[in-house]
């Protein structure tokens, strides 16, 4: 009953938080209704059992969105209330494409065969949950992690306009690299 | 009631103090920071912090806009008291505390009641005064849009080449270990400078006697007796009050308190053998702090050419360098003059070789390390631009006017 | 394994740390000034700048030390955490993740240029410490095959981790400092920028911020223990008290640092940090797993 109860809160205050993103007129504060948004789905997550999974997405979402904070606001000079911005774009195409996202997963959920539930909780639902979701895939999801981590890597060096025939010099031989700030290690 | 004022006066048994210094108050802010030491009063950062506003030193206009910023910043309770003689510390600071504690109207403020909304003056883009408001219009090619009467940033290319947003931003003069009086105007990207578009002093009275850290010299080249152990003396107190706001800003609290007692016991006449060892360990210890060195190297990096081309003399030339190379001489320099200090050999009157350089020079020193300034702070980050700024401690005393035939007087 | 404390612990949690903070506090400056300061701050009128969010710097105020209690709830006092969550770590290390948020929100809400770029100090900080720190916390977790705290703590009778883990143990302590950023990682709050992020904050604001700082120091000090120093585990004294000795041994350490050290600028702290220290944490995890995995 009480979980009931505090699973609808959740959800409650999630959408209130998801509405929010879009009303306020300042990137900081549309960054942390999402925040809040998302925290309220940890707490549902947490309600299911999913202890692991829901303090992962705390975690997680926190940093993803104090680091998006950073990357939206990085080098916008106006603090606080000083820049009112409107955070919706495109609205009729957004709100068509909304609608119909809406309709097509609520018509999932209401025609889907849900199974019933048969005989207990298991002790670590987030240990069968991953078994269940890719236990024999581990390897796959292993070098997939990798390989994603590899190419956001490979993006950023492709990405920096300054290779190391600027910072050595063009025989690579410069005692010191020629950087804008002095790193910590001198590399 | 009886229970609130008793209350309040627990409060502020040791009020927090933010010192606003102008320029030719040396004598009188080392009198104060002495006197709030032997108090434990708390020194604070910010005027939000602040409960006492101690202005030191005679502003040269009557209100100084600045001055008055300062004071809307602070909140209540607060009072603002005014110390212009080094003799008045004690006394002026105790009619502050008696202001702080009555709670009723409050000493030697400009305005009237309070006003909110307001931001401190370092801090706040609106304070800029008409020439600079002149100065951004001119540079940016709409005029700046205003928003709750501040002006919004505008755009420029960064050090990488990204056209991003920068925002005009005036430091100090009312900033903790800041050269007294100074106003920097920066043009700013992240915590990045992308340029400084002004370096000024703010108007003070001018002073009869001569800058406080060059008085023996200048009174040795207008014939009066000086001896060279009374030279050396203020050019150790001179170095480590350098120093002290070098590690201040370096954020070493425990080494900057260090420097400052030193500093005292050397400016109270400490017999020269309880001031070298102190000075010999101060330099080992910051000196050898290898986390400092890897902190501070390749910051601010002012080769001899230049520093020559540019007319700057003194430590900030001998050491040939970077912030850490500059805090090294100092080091040195201060722990030689600190086993000088007992020579009652006379200086020569012809003696040029002052603390931040040559005083016989058509300018001061310190006009030549203002002037290098905006050069080496271009790109800096934020921090980088204070260390580089306190390692070269231009002393704004020397840039005042000082009134003839009076150098001689101390 | 050990229970969790009763519900009233949950309210006593706070009550508890608030003057552990504040000793904190008086035994970094050698005085009991904080003790007046916190009065000071009590009577302070609240001020606001010009067009500042408000909202936001009350959130991030009211937020920092919110964290650092949740964070605190899954230490263990001798063995009995307020809390004694399956996955402990990780839940400190959320509620640690939301102090950036709260940190960041205080030194925006103002509208004032050095506490923004204060508040971005910290996020800069944070991507330099946490990938080490993430690591070092996952060693002890290794080490032990648990991420509940007191099972590792458990397994630490024998052998303290921080003595076969040294490099995870110190990146811990590091990351300690950095998270609090307190100490040599104070430059979000620096003195060159006045204050930084508390560069506006007036009365209770202020208080919460500085006092949340303080509170997440404790945390962070307390957590060492379980994590790397054997808990409540020890001769003679009871847990409660062994956990006690050893943080304040770990304060002392931090506090002696703090007096040796200046300021640590992320410019060069990130480049040490990702270049020497995260592989470093990698090597330590890599030792550890090949001890522990049979």
């Amino acid at each position: 009953m009480l979980s009931a109860v505090l699973a609808w809160v959740l959800a409650l205050c999630a959408v209130t938080a998801g509405v929010l993103v879009f009303r306020f007129d300042s990137m900081a504060r549309a960054t942390f209704a999402l925040l809040a948004s998302l925290l309220c789905v940890a707490g549902e997550v947490l309600l299911l059992g999913l202890q692991y999974l829901g303090v992962v997405i705390v975690l997680m979402m926190t940093i993803e969105m104090a680091v998006m904070a950073v990357f939206m606001i990085m080098f916008m000079m106006n603090p606080a209330g000083l820049m009112p911005m409107a955070m919706l774009h495109n609205t009729r195409a957004a709100a068509a494409l909304c609608a119909a996202l809406f309709a097509l997963l609520a018509t999932g959920v209401l025609t889907a065969d849900w199974p019933r539930a048969t005989g207990r909780p298991p002790a670590d639902p987030t240990f069968e949950l991953g078994m269940s979701l890719m236990g024999p895939q581990i390897l796959t999801m292993m070098t997939l992690g990798t390989a994603l981590f590899a190419t956001i890597v490979a993006t950023v060096v492709l990405a920096t306009r300054r290779g190391r025939y600027d910072r050595w010099g063009d025989d690579l031989r410069a005692a010191r690299p020629d950087d804008p700030a002095r790193g910590g290690v001198g590399r | 009631m009886e229970l609130r004022s008793a209350l309040l006066r627990a409060a502020l048994a040791r009020p927090a103090v933010l010192t606003a210094v102008l320029p030719g108050a040396t004598r009188a802010r080392l009198a104060v920071e002495r006197e709030l030491r032997a108090r434990r009063w708390p020194r604070v950062l910010s005027p939000a912090a602040a409960d006492l506003l101690v202005v030191v030193g005679r502003p040269g206009e009557d209100e100084p806009a600045w001055l008055e910023g300062t004071w809307q910043a602070l909140s209540e309770p607060r009072a603002l008291v005014r110390v212009e003689e080094a003799a008045d510390a004690g006394a002026v600071l105790d009619a502050g505390h008696a202001a702080l504690l009555r709670g009723g109207p409050r000493t030697g403020t400009a305005a009237g009641g309070p006003r909110p909304h307001h931001a401190s003056p370092v801090t706040d883009p609106g304070h800029l005064d008409h020439a600079h408001a002149d100065h951004m219009a001119a540079h940016s090619h709409d005029s700046p849009m205003l928003i709750s009467g501040l002006p919004l940033a505008d755009r420029a290319d960064d050090r990488d080449g990204l056209r991003l947003d920068r925002l005009h931003v005036p430091f100090g003069p009312v900033l903790p270990d800041w050269p007294a009086g100074l106003v920097v105007r920066l043009a700013l990207q992240g915590d990045v400078v992308q340029e400084v578009t002004g370096v000024e002093l703010v108007p003070a009275a001018p002073e009869p006697r001569p800058a406080f850290w060059d008085e023996p010299w200048r009174r040795a080249a207008a014939g009066a007796p000086v001896t060279r152990g009374e030279a050396a003396r203020r050019r150790c107190a001179a170095h480590l009050d350098s120093l002290g706001r070098l590690l201040a800003v370096a954020d070493w609290p425990d080494a900057a308190t260090r420097a400052r007692r030193l500093r005292d016991a050397a400016l109270a006449d400490a017999p020269a053998a309880e001031l070298a060892y102190p000075a010999r360990r101060l330099a080992r210890r910051v000196g050898r702090s290898r986390t400092l060195r890897w902190l501070t190297s390749g910051i601010g990096v002012l080769p001899r050419e230049r520093a020559l081309a540019a007319g700057v003399g003194g430590p900030a030339l001998e050491a040939d360098g970077d912030v850490w190379r500059r805090t090294v001489q100092w080091l040195a320099e201060a722990v030689r003059a600190a086993e000088a200090c007992e020579d009652p050999r006379p200086l020569p009157p012809g003696d040029p070789y002052g603390p931040r350089g040559e005083l016989t020079g058509e300018q001061p020193p310190s006009r030549a390390l203002l002037d290098v300034l905006p050069s080496l702070l271009h790109g800096a980050e934020l921090a980088a631009a204070r260390l580089t700024l306190a390692s070269l401690d231009p002393d704004p005393d020397e840039l005042l006017p000082v009134a003839a035939g009076e150098v001689a007087r101390g | 394994m050990a229970d969790s404390a009763p519900l009233w612990a949950a309210a006593a949690l706070p009550l508890l740390l608030a003057p552990a903070a504040l000793a904190v506090a008086c035994a970094d400056g050698r005085s009991v000034a904080p003790v007046r300061e916190v009065l000071r701050l009590l009577v302070q009128q609240p001020r606001r700048t010009r067009a500042a969010d408000a909202l936001a710097t009350r959130t991030g105020t009211v937020l920092l030390p919110l964290a650092a209690v949740l964070a605190a709830a899954v230490v263990p006092l001798g063995a009995t955490p307020v809390s004694d969550l399956g996955d402990g770590v990780v839940w400190f290390n959320a509620m640690e993740a939301l102090a950036w948020a709260a940190v960041w929100l205080t030194g925006w809400g103002p509208n004032s240029t050095l506490s923004l770029v204060g508040g971005y100090r910290f996020l800069a900080q944070g991507l330099a410490y946490e990938i080490p720190h993430m690591l070092a916390l996952t060693t002890a977790a290794l080490g032990a095959g648990s991420l509940r705290v007191t099972e590792i703590a458990d397994a630490q009778r024998g052998l303290w981790f921080a003595v076969w883990m040294p490099a995870a143990f110190a990146l811990y302590l590091l990351s300690a400092a950095a998270m609090s950023f307190w100490g040599p990682f104070g430059q979000p709050a620096g003195r060159d920028l006045a204050g930084g992020v508390a560069t506006e904050l007036t009365g209770v604001g202020r208080l919460l911020l500085l006092g949340g700082r303080r509170l997440l120091l404790l945390t962070s000090a307390a957590m060492a223990v379980p994590l790397f120093l054997g808990g409540g585990h020890g001769p003679l004294l009871p847990g409660w008290a062994w956990t006690l000795v050893k943080t304040g041994a770990v304060l002392a350490l931090l506090l002696w640092l703090r007096r040796r050290l200046p300021g640590v600028r992320m410019d060069r702290y990130t480049e040490l940090s990702w270049v020497v220290l995260t592989p470093l944490a990698v090597l330590q995890a890599l030792v550890v797993a090949v001890v522990v995995l049979p």
